[in-house]
């Protein structure tokens, strides 16, 4: 089925139980060729062209298509309006999976290495659910955690994100130098209107995690009013470091090696240090 | 990747008064002919293109499909199975297992064992599961889901056993085979086992498992003949051996079954496993249909054997300068469930065990035993390249000691033609190990992001990625390393061609399978050379032509290639006898030059074609070089037909918080003894430095008690271009080896058996940490 605007998509939706909505597929199919999915029907959603761009709503936030593709959100005119994004965009995969690759479709898969999902935990971004008749929004980490699942018959059209217009980065480790899937991620945004900082973990849960105690405390190390040489807000480096290990602790429980579990607890060990660092560094570079 | 005038400086450079390639392409020349000529490969564009045909793109009007029923356990006894729900299923034609394989030898039942050197691999398990995803039966259907379905609803009753999946622990676990656990114990001693050194350095030394991983999965189409053969279309790299053990195993004789060699995508290792191509030829045989069959990417990494994990134990001794006193060193080897070529990688390892160095005592105890893995066989430098990574880190541990640049340890021990190899056999071939060194050592850097802020600086983690300047450490490692060509240990080599000319043109027949390494052009480069016609046409290969052994371990350059130019010289004495005798000269004083024959004094001047007057030349011709003989119960023994080498420096940065390392500059000196086509050299150069670069930071084909954990593009990391570093020649040497043909040695090997001990080397460097593991995860480069 290709419907050919999105009133036409969620009533086929609400026709067809069990059918599936497709956009760019490049986790669908490898699913499907695998054999581990076999949908009852597919909507493709690539001729709903609405759903490929994004609008300003309130002057506050930015409504961005689900079908927003990472190659589109690498633009430079997207990379002004939300860094963190792009960032997480750019290093999502090949070009051949950007190209075709969506935001709609990086949400609704969930994977737990998802690139862009700790960006959207970070920016608190929320999401618009359609079905026949009714849409409904819900904070993305509500539908990624399945406080608040998509429910059937109901489709992701668009993700609603704050403009911030402050310093984002998304820093992710691979573990390689060509494009690989996150071994861990970190995204941080600079929130100075309410002087704070939000901070997201991606790749080691299931879902991002928000180290919330750390994001509070290090706002308040965070010397907002100062400007350093290059204009920066200043940060005591010690402080930055701390950081680091603070959101490593709260994301990456500690596995005490009791003898038996010698591999599992070196492995939560090296993801600690990699999230530490990884959240030192986004510091870093947010407040550079 | 380099350019003309980069080869030119560092030639210059290397001031060796060894003649240097003309690596650059001549501008003059439109159209490189003859050998030395950097002549393109004609399959290059169609494949570019993705025109190129593989055997997936075969197709024959009825077919069916085949699939196969794989085991989901790495050990376990087959207690039933259960055909019956696969056989009612519409469109299904036919479901085999062991039991409907013809007998083997003796009439035992379950079909005939298979095997490159020992026959001890089922076509379809029958009692035993000995690896995870081991074939146990196979169906045609008329639709491939439907033969996938079928293949799935096969119903197999499994006893699970205890997997041995610890090498170490093969010699006291049980047998896992009626052969035993030990597939050979390889003992080298020469010397005096009493001398000591004054400086001693120990490691242990592992290497994990790296895939072939070619770009094409499995694939093949059988059609049934109409006298009770079969014909094979596979991308077979050796037509003959394949052909015979199929046979073989399917009761026939030999010239009942024609295998055509289709398109190769990518193979450095054995490109087909029996097993799928005897229960693909069963499947037509049995339904009277063409059959077709191509395997996932899973099923690839399942059935395709693998490089051979390797634990190696070393201790070096050495006198106060760092020459080397004495080397002892327990190698071991994981051969998997099946013994295919571990014997003879094993005597490579065994063999290359101290390196291109020379050390008066030698005390190597080496083993290939059989485990629950998945088996390993041939691939690029088998037992060649984990000794080298863990010579080479022996010695970078030496100069540590000896304080000395790594560099200078090896200059000190290095070996020279004519030096014995701890086998007892002196390498007659040239061994210009200290040149190799001198033109890598004397090759510029690649600059310092500081020295150069214009460049795109690269870091650790690739664009876009966590990398932190300040947090990255540049490291410069050297290896330098050695493999045999040819097949080793009193293996008959040979291999035979036919050339053929007629009109303006020559064609050669020759099976040698063009697997990616550059024969068909080689052949036709050859073939230009000594007839002077610039139209050469290789013919494509199948069984039915004369054998020429498979392509691997650099053999095709030399037998190959002499074959093609013996009988190339016949198909040019008969052309020329009649003329020479017409103007009462010798042939010698002909020559043949631009689709000309000129005398050499300029009176005759006659094209080809006329000379030929519509007739057609045939001429074929064998090549086999000299014998070898096994090595003996000390490791003793001319084991190896000949030697090639090459010296790497490898330039990397290591992110030394996160562990990631960027392979930056890779430098090569190689001994290719003579340029036969200086760019396929350096695409074979680049290829192994890629593959190399690969299992030093990226591939591993785990397991996990048995199973594999990552068969897929996904788990298993392939380098990409971004992983991949410059790669440069310093220089190729050109010392001809008299007895080879051309006085050519083979190209691919040696830069995927240094490069990851270089690679090792210049994360130590970087990182001050021993780096004894490879692939080198993250893990093990973090230093900060």
């Amino acid at each position: 089925m290709l419907p050919a605007s999105l009133d036409e998509a969620v009533e086929a939706l609400a026709a067809t139980p069990g059918a599936v909505p497709v956009a760019g597929a490049t986790d669908l199919m490898e699913a499907v060729n695998a054999g581990r999915l076999r949908p009852a029907a597919l909507i493709g959603l690539g001729r709903i062209t609405e759903l490929r761009g994004w609008r300003y709503e309130d002057g506050g936030t930015a409504v961005l298509g689900a079908g927003l593709t990472h190659a589109r959100m690498d633009r430079p005119d997207f990379a002004a309006l939300i860094p963190a994004l792009a960032d997480a965009a750019r290093t999502a995969g090949p070009p051949q999976v950007r190209n075709v690759g969506t935001l709609g479709g990086n949400v609704a898969t969930a994977a737990p290495a998802g690139d862009t999902l700790p960006v959207l935990a970070a920016l608190e971004a929320t999401a618009t659910l359609a079905r026949a008749g009714s849409t409904r929004e819900v904070p993305v980490s509500h539908l990624l955690t399945g406080l608040d699942p998509l429910r059937p018959g109901e489709l992701l059209t668009w993700v609603r994100v704050p403009l911030l217009n402050a310093p984002q980065v998304f820093l992710k480790a691979t573990g390689r130098s060509g494009p690989a899937r996150a071994t861990a991620s970190v995204a941080l945004v600079l929130d100075p209107a309410r002087r704070a900082v939000r901070c997201a973990v991606g790749a080691v849960a299931p879902v991002p995690l928000r180290p919330l105690e750390a994001e509070t405390w290090v706002a308040g190390c965070i010397d907002w009013d100062a400007r350093g040489e290059d204009g920066a807000t200043v940060i005591d480096p010690a402080a930055a470091a701390a950081f680091g290990e603070y959101v490593a602790g709260a994301c990456v429980p500690e596995v005490l090696p009791d003898g038996t579990n010698e591999g599992l607890a070196q492995g939560a060990a090296r993801v600690r240090r990699t999230v530490s660092v990884l959240a030192r560094r986004a510091l870093g570079r947010a407040l550079k | 990747m380099s350019s003309p005038t980069d080869i030119a400086s560092a030639a210059a450079a290397a001031q060796s008064a060894l003649a240097q390639s003309a690596v650059d392409d001549d501008a003059q020349t439109p159209e490189p002919f003859g050998l030395g000529s950097s002549a393109p490969r004609n399959d290059a564009l169609p494949k570019a293109l993705g025109i190129y045909p593989y055997a997936a793109d075969l197709w024959a009007e009825g077919l069916l499909w085949g699939a196969v029923l794989r085991a989901p356990h790495p050990h376990a006894r087959i207690v039933s199975v259960d055909t019956s729900a696969a056989l009612a299923l519409p469109g299904v034609h036919a479901v085999i297992t062991a039991a409907d394989l013809p007998p083997g030898p003796e009439g035992a039942p379950d079909g005939a064992p298979h095997g490159p050197i020992v026959a001890d691999r089922p076509i379809l398990a029958a009692g035993l599961i000995r690896h995870h995803g081991e074939p146990v039966a196979a169906v045609a259907a008329d639709h491939p889901d439907t033969a996938r379905l079928a293949a799935a609803s096969i119903v197999v009753e499994y006893e699970v056993l205890e997997p041995v999946t610890d090498p170490e622990q093969a010699f006291s676990a049980p047998p896992l085979h009626p052969d035993g656990n030990l597939f050979r114990h390889l003992p080298l001693r020469t010397g005096d086992p009493e001398a000591v050194g004054e400086i001693i350095v120990e490691g242990l030394y592992q290497v994990g498992r790296q895939d072939p991983a070619p770009i094409g999965a499995e694939a093949g189409l059988a059609v049934p003949r109409p006298d009770g053969g079969v014909e094979l279309h596979l991308s077979s790299t050796d037509p003959h051996g394949d052909r015979d053990r199929t046979a073989a195993c399917l009761g026939l004789e030999p010239d009942r079954v024609r295998l055509v060699v289709t398109g190769i995508p990518g193979a450095t290792a054995d490109r087909e496993d029996l097993s799928f191509q005897v229960t693909l030829a069963m499947l037509a045989l049995r339904t009277g249909r063409p059959v077709k069959m191509t395997l996932t990417r899973e099923e690839s990494f399942q059935t395709h054997t693998s490089r051979h994990p390797a634990l190696l134990r070393y201790r070096h001794h050495a006198d106060a300068e760092g020459r080397l006193v004495k080397v002892e060193a327990q190698i071991l080897l994981d051969g998997g469930a099946y013994a295919d070529v571990s014997s003879e990688a094993l005597a490579a390892a065994t063999a290359f065990s101290v390196g291109p160095y020379v050390c008066p005592n030698v005390f190597v105890d080496a083993w290939a035993v059989r485990t629950n893995n998945p088996p390993a066989g041939r691939m690029r430098g088998e037992g060649a390249l984990q000794t080298c990574f863990a010579y080479e880190s022996q010695l970078d541990q030496l100069a540590v000691r000896v304080g000395v640049e790594p560099l200078e340890i090896r200059r000190r021990n290095a070996m020279a033609t004519g030096d014995p190899m701890p086998t007892g056999q002196a390498v007659t071939c040239p061994a210009p190990v200290a040149a190799l060194l001198d033109a890598v050592s004397a090759s510029p850097l690649p600059a310092l992001p500081m020295d150069d802020p214009e460049g795109d600086w690269l870091l650790p983690g690739g664009p876009g990625g966590a990398g932190d300047p300040a947090a990255v450490r540049r490291g410069i490692g050297y290896a330098v390393g050695m493999v045999h060509m040819l097949g080793a240990e009193g293996e008959d080599e040979v291999s035979t061609a036919t050339v053929r000319v007629s009109g303006d043109h020559a064609t050669v027949i020759c099976a040698a399978v063009d697997s990616g390494q550059g024969f068909a052009t080689l052949a036709r480069q050859i073939v230009q050379d000594v007839l002077g016609v610039t139209e050469v046409y290789v013919a494509p290969v199948d069984s039915d032509q004369s054998i020429a052994g498979p392509s691997a371990r650099g053999r095709h350059t030399w037998v190959s290639g002499g074959a093609v130019e013996r009988a190339a010289l016949m198909v040019r004495h008969q052309l020329l006898q009649p003329i020479a005798a017409n103007f009462g000269m010798s042939v010698e004083l002909l020559s043949i030059a631009d689709g000309k024959i000129t005398s050499y004094d300029g009176v005759l001047g006659m094209p080809v074609g006329e000379a030929l007057e519509g007739k057609e030349l045939w001429a074929t011709a064998q090549c086999r070089p000299h014998p070898t003989e096994p090595l003996d119960e000390a490791g003793q023994g001319d084991a190896f037909v000949s030697i090639a080498f090459c010296a790497m420096r490898a330039v990397v940065d290591v992110d030394i918080e996160l562990g990631t390392v960027r392979v930056v500059d890779v430098t090569v000196a190689q001994d290719v003894g003579r340029a036969l086509n200086p760019r396929q050299i350096e695409d074979r150069i680049e290829a192994g430095v890629a593959q190399g670069v690969g299992l030093a930071l990226l591939e591993d084909l785990r397991t996990e008690g048995g199973r594999l954990v990552n068969p897929s593009l996904t788990g298993y990391r392939l380098p990409t271009a971004l992983d991949t570093p410059e790669v440069r020649i310093a220089a190729l040497l050109e010392e001809r080896d008299v007895v080879a043909t051309f006085g050519a040695k083979a190209v691919s090997a040696a830069p995927a058996v240094v490069a990851p001990a270089a690679v090792a080397a210049a994360v130590r460097a970087a990182t001050g940490l021993p780096v004894g593991r490879l692939p080198i995860l993250p893990e093990d480069a973090i230093a900060g």
